[in-house]
This record gives structure tokens, C-alpha cells and sequence, in this order.
């Protein structure tokens, strides 16, 4: 059963169902009831009508009284009623009166002004009583008695009459009139749950493509989408969305797919190199200097993989949950400074010469960090350039950003390299271990650190001229205070 | 037996170089595609080591430009592991692939096994008359007895026996056994020659004047 209720369908369906019988139910009824109000006016028009032409009647007949204009007494208003005897005088449509038999014809009944009955029709009912006066207002009100329909009338001097008739042929009549509109009323009930079954079949139809596809792609297959053609509706621009949102999840899957490998290439070599060494190191008795020689390769193998899993560890750590690392108000400048100082050495050896242009710049964030970024463009600009250059290390604020520059003198990198040079493991040269760094990984931790901080990180270069690489950060809003 | 290894990493090119070498193979390196792929294309190597990722052109590139003009058998490395790469490798022309990491003595067995199967030998020990030759343990033996042979003897030994019948140049034979490094004088050869027959019988090795050396 709980399944019908995690069906947005059935869930469609039910509420469907429940408002269309509401309505349904709600026509039927007011069919009824005007149904039936009109027949019970008819009825009383009816009784009406026919106790008219009974007094019509009554007083066409013959009288010994002579006709002087004047209205008649009391006394001869009861003889003459008390005189009504002979079917034979009256109408046919009246005639039922005495025939005792005709239950179901309307009856009649006459009480004088002392409440003694004055005629009564032989087919009236036997507990036809003298009825009760009526509110002083009104002088005829229609009532209903079991199964009588009854108009009870007052005239002058205290007369009262009740005409009436059995309604049990209507009420049979309004029993099957009722029947007919609860059997219409459902039987369009259920042609309405029918259509919309259909209805909420066809909308959800396309979003059971639309599971179906998601649950292959979730399956394993990421290059399938969700066939978006034909209207554009808000499934359609749904299912737009979601492709874009598969896009998107593949393409990061692919890098990072890329990722790996490249990452496992890069940790491979150096174990080659392991292995292969002490293969050949156990395989006979050497010289010290041999060995030395098989364990200083060794050396070098092992920390390259140090410095590639460090660098992959911090890549990790910039992917993983950047808001974790401390951030604080921290001076660019002196960041700068500090770069400067710990790859000093390094540019001297290399016969690089650093200069500084340094203007202080606050930003708020992990300043080990953004330390890293910047060692790694200072440490790129010192090793990829002949000896005699120079590096150019300048911070400055501008437009609400902190800027940190660095500039060197080498040999600049080629237009075609410009869009994947922060790509992880991306390489300008393919030479591979011979510098030391990052294999590849510099300028992609630097640009995964500079983006947790709401920056951006961009290169121009000039073949022949140089390289400037710009880290720029979001101002902190004051820089008294630090 | 001489080799090419085309590698870019120093620190595997070195120690594959030194390895090797130790073997007794004469040794010739290049690190990156475009000088891997001169030296492949211009000398008679008996097997070439080559990795898939180089500087200027890749492996399966250098492969792809050397096989219309070479046969030599070609042992590729990589780290790429994924059976696409290796499909790739191998339906370039490569003979054999080797993933990274790889264990020393593998590398060593699959090299004997290459340059085995490209002279067109099935097993490692060659039979002639009354001398048997194991590629695998590096032994000579004549009517059961191990011979003692220098690295450089057995190295001659070994390429005549697969290439019996044959007679193999003078100039052949120097360079399939020295690498590009050794300055070899003329008459070491003779000297080596001249050794394998004190050791093994006069007329195991046959002198073609003009022509070579040949076992029959």
C-alpha cells in the first residue's frame, strides 16, 4: 500500500479521484434536490389548483337558496357542504372523491369555524385530523404529513380545508431519479479517473525517461543524456538542466580520471627506478662506491616520490575542504618578502637576480598557503631561465584587489601553451624529473589555493621577452588593522 | 648483443643504462623521440627499449615513423598500463610491453626472449655439433663441460649462433657488440675471435677472407 502513496502518479490520481467525486457528488445532489423542490411545487400547485375547482364546483350546484348578492352565511356555507352527496353532479376529475378506493387521487376535507368536519372525501385517509391553525399571517401553508402531501387553508369565519394526495409514486419516482444520477454521476466519475490516469501517465512518462536514463548514468554509463527533443516544456528545460549537470560531473570524472593517471605515471617511474637498482644491486657483489652509487639513485628516486606525494597531498587538501584551513588578515607584502628570502639561495646559485617592488596589500585568508602559490611562481620564474635573468616580485593593491606579481626574463611560453598551463601534470616541455619541482603540479597547486581564495591566477608571456604570472585576491576591506 | 634504450628520465635512463650494461650488452641511449628515433633509424640494433612518453614525439610516434624502415625488435616501457595504451603499443609494431614498475630480471628475460624470437630461435639454448650455448644462464659449454668465456667472447658466441649459417660482417659483428661510446680498434675483434677458438676448437668459427665470420 505505502507504495501508492511514493507514487507521485497514484498521488495525482487520488487527489484527482477525491476532487472529481466532490464535484460530481455535489452536481448530483443539487440535480436532486431541484428535481425534487420542482415536483413538490407541482404537487401543491397541483393540490391547489384542485381544491379551487372543487369549490368552483360546490358552488355551481343547485341550491334552494335564492340568489340575493349577498355572501353567504355560515350556516349555509356548512349545508352546503354537509349537502355534497352525489358523485353524479361533479366532473370527472373529481369523481374520485367518493370512490373510496382512490387512495392515490387527492383528497379533501372541510371543518367549520367550531372545528367540526363539514365534508370529507371518502378517499381520504383515515387520520385526516382537524388541523392546527396555521401562523396568523398566512392563510394557506403546504406541509408534509408521512406520505402525504397536504395544503392546509384558512378561510373566513374559521372554515379550514386540507387538501392533499399519497406522494408515494413521486417519491418512488425521485428514489429512481436518484438512482439514475448516482449511476450517471459515477459512471462519469470513473470515465474522469480513467482520463486521468491517462493524463498523469503522459506527464509522468518523461520523467520516468528521465529516472531511467539518470539510473544508467548512475549505472556506470556517463556518456548517455536525456533525449531532450520536442517541447519545450518544464520537463524538457529540466531534463536541460540535468544533462548539463552530467556534463559537467563527466567532465570532472575525466579529469579526474586523468588525474590518476597521470599521477600514478608520475609515482611509477621513480619506483621503476627503485626497483631496477636494487635488482641490480643484489645481483653480485660490488665496490662500496657501487653501492653507494645504487643508493644515492635510490636516494634521488625516493624523493622525487616525496616531493610528488607532498604535492599531490597538498592538491588533495585544496580540493578537499578549503574552508578547514585557518584564514586570517595577512599582509601580501610580507609574504612576498618571505618567499623572497627562503628562494634566495636558489636564484643565486642559479645566477637569477630577484628584485622586489613591495607595497603593502591585505587579504584574508591561510597565508602558509598563498606563501605556497607565490614560492611556486618566484621558484618558476628562478628555474626556467638561463642564468643572468632576473625575477620580478611586485605586490600592489588595485581595484579592490590584491595583486602579487611575478615577472622574470626567460624564454616565455608559447600561445598554445597558455590555456592548459595550470593544468595539473601539464608541461611546457615534456622533459620530465630533471628540475626538482612539482612534475607538473606547481602552477596547478598555486591555482587551486588561489581559487579557494575567491582569486584568479593568470599568465601573460611574450616568446623571447618573459612571463608575468598574476595572483590576484580580494582586498581585506580595511588595511588599518592587521 | 647491442641495444637502444630511449628514455627521458636520467635517473631510469642511468640506471637501466648501468644494469644493462652490466649484462655485457653494448648500450646506446637517447631521451627524447626525435634522437631515439635517429639512432633507431640509422643503426642495426638487436632490440630497443622505448618508453611511451617522450619529449618531442611520443613512442607510439617514433614507432609509427620506424617501421616502414626497421624491423628491430622494440620492448616498449610505460607507465601507462590501460589496456588501450597497450593494444595501441603493441599494434604500432612494438614486440613486447613492459608497464612500469617493472622487476629487473624481467626486463632482462623479455630482452633475451626479443632478440631470441627475432632470430628466429624457439628455445634459449642453441645446439651446434658439440658446443651448446644458453642464452639464458650465459653459459657455453663444449661436450657437457661449461667453458669460461669473457662477457665480450660469449657476446660474439652468442650472435653467430643465431646467426648460423650465416656469415656475419666484420663490421656487423662491431656493431652489435660495442656501443657507439667505445672507440674500438680494429683488431680487437681478431683478438676475440682467435680467444673463442683456443677455447672451443679452431674450426668452430670459420673464416670467410673478405667476407666475415660464420658458424656452421
Amino acid at each position: 500500500m505505502n507504495f501508492l502513496f511514493h507514487s507521485v502518479r497514484w498521488r495525482l490520481q487520488l487527489w484527482h479521484a477525491l476532487i472529481l467525486m466532490g464535484l460530481i457528488a455535489a452536481v448530483c445532489v443539487l440535480a436532486y434536490r431541484l428535481a425534487a423542490d420542482e415536483r413538490r411545487e407541482r404537487i401543491d400547485r397541483e393540490l391547489e389548483a384542485f381544491e379551487r375547482a372543487f369549490i368552483r364546483k360546490v358552488w355551481e350546484l343547485p341550491s334552494d337558496k335564492p340568489k340575493d348578492g349577498l355572501p353567504p352565511s355560515t350556516e349555509e356555507i356548512r349545508q352546503r357542504f354537509l349537502g355534497i352527496d352525489d358523485a353524479s353532479k361533479f366532473p370527472l376529475e373529481l369523481r374520485d372523491l367518493f370512490d373510496p378506493a382512490a387512495t392515490d387521487r387527492p383528497y379533501l376535507a372541510y371543518w367549520d369555524g367550531e372545528g367540526k368536519v363539514i365534508y370529507r372525501s371518502a378517499n381520504a385517509p383515515e387520520c385526516l385530523k382537524l388541523p392546527a391553525f396555521p401562523p396568523a399571517d398566512v392563510s394557506q401553508q403546504p406541509r408534509t404529513r408521512g406520505q402525504f402531501r397536504e395544503l392546509v387553508r384558512v378561510g373566513p369565519r374559521g372554515f379550514r380545508s386540507i387538501s392533499g394526495r399519497d406522494v408515494t409514486p413521486d417519491r418512488t419516482a425521485l428514489k429512481s431519479l436518484a438512482l439514475q444520477i448516482t449511476a450517471g454521476g459515477t459512471a462519469l466519475w470513473l470515465v474522469g479517473l480513467l482520463g486521468g490516469w491517462w493524463i498523469a501517465g503522459r506527464a509522468i512518462r518523461p520523467i520516468d525517461a528521465i529516472s531511467r536514463t539518470a539510473s544508467r548514468i548512475a549505472g556506470g554509463n556517463l556518456s548517455e543524456r536525456i533525449d531532450i527533443a520536442g517541447a519545450d516544456n518544464e520537463l524538457s528545460r529540466l531534463s536541460g538542466v540535468l544533462n548539463e549537470t552530467f556534463d559537467r560531473l563527466s567532465a570532472s570524472i575525466e579529469r579526474q580520471r586523468e588525474f590518476t593517471a597521470d599521477a600514478s605515471h608520475e609515482l611509477r617511474t621513480p619506483l621503476t627506478v627503485i626497483l631496477s637498482e636494487i635488482s641490480r644491486g643484489l645481483k653480485r657483489d660490488r665496490s662500496p662506491e657501487e653501492y653507494r652509487d645504487i643508493l644515492e639513485n635510490c636516494q634521488h628516486a625516493a624523493t622525487r616520490m616525496r616531493s610528488l606525494v607532498e604535492a599531490l597531498l597538498v592538491l588533495a587538501r585544496q580540493d578537499g575542504d578549503p574552508k578547514g584551513a585557518p584564514r586570517s588578515r595577512a599582509n601580501l607584502a610580507d609574504i612576498a618578502a618571505d618567499v623572497v628570502d627562503l628562494l634566495k639561495p636558489l636564484g643565486d646559485e642559479r645566477g637569477i637576480s630577484i628584485r622586489t617592488e613591495l607595497a603593502p596589500a591585505f587579504f584574508l585568508g591561510d597565508s602558509q598557503a598563498i606563501s605556497m602559490a607565490a614560492g611556486n611562481l618566484l621558484g618558476n620564474a628562478i628555474r626556467h631561465q638561463a642564468p643572468g635573468g632576473s625575477a620580478v616580485i611586485s605586490v600592489f593593491s588595485k581595484d579592490q584587489k590584491a595583486i602579487l606579481e611575478v615577472a622574470d626574463t626567460g624564454p616565455g611560453i608559447a600561445a598554445e601553451h597558455l590555456p592548459r598551463l595550470f593544468d595539473r601534470f601539464y608541461r611546457v616541455d615534456a622533459a620530465r624529473g630533471s628540475d626538482g619541482g612539482h612534475a607538473g603540479l606547481g602552477l596547478a597547486i598555486a591555482k587551486a589555493i588561489v581559487e579557494n581564495h575567491h582569486g584568479t591566477i593568470g599568465v601573460e608571456s611574450v616568446v623571447g621577452e618573459g612571463s608575468v604570472f598574476r595572483i590576484q585576491l580580494p582586498l581585506a576591506d580595511s588595511t588599518v588593522r592587521a | 648483443m647491442r641495444l637502444l634504450i630511449i628514455e627521458d628520465d636520467p635517473l631510469l635512463l642511468r640506471s637501466l643504462t648501468a644494469g644493462l650494461r652490466e649484462e655485457n650488452y653494448a648500450v646506446d641511449t637517447a631521451t627524447d623521440g626525435e634522437s631515439g628515433f635517429f639512432k633507431a633509424s640509422t643503426s642495426d640494433y638487436d632490440c630497443i627499449i622505448l618508453d611511451g612518453m617522450l619529449p618531442v614525439f611520443d613512442g607510439w610516434e617514433l614507432l609509427r615513423r620506424l617501421r616502414p624502415i626497421k624491423r628491430t625488435p622494440v620492448l616498449m616501457l610505460t607507465a601507462r598500463d590501460a589496456v588501450p595504451d597497450r593494444v595501441r603499443g603493441l599494434d604500432a609494431g612494438a614486440d613486447d610491453y613492459l608497464t612500469k614498475p617493472f622487476d629487473g630480471e624481467e626486463l632482462l628475460a623479455r630482452i633475451r626472449a626479443i632478440i631470441r624470437r627475432s632470430s628466429g630461435e624457439a628455445s634459449s639454448e642453441i645446439l651446434l655439433g658439440e658446443v651448446s650455448v644458453d642464452s639464458a644462464a650465459r653459459i657455453v659449454s663444449l661436450r657437457g663441460e661449461e667453458v669460461p668465456l669473457t662477457p665480450r667472447e660469449y657476446s660474439l658466441v652468442e650472435y653467430l649462433a643465431f646467426h648460423r649459417g650465416q656469415v656475419v660482417s666484420r663490421s656487423e659483428l662491431y656493431d652489435h657488440l660495442f656501443d657507439e661510446n667505445e672507440d674500438t680498434l680494429s683488431n680487437l675483434l681478431d683478438v676475440h675471435v682467435s680467444n673463442v677458438r683456443k677455447k672451443l676448437g679452431a674450426e668452430f668459427i670459420t673464416t670467410r677472407r673478405g667476407h666475415g665470420y660464420c658458424i656452421e
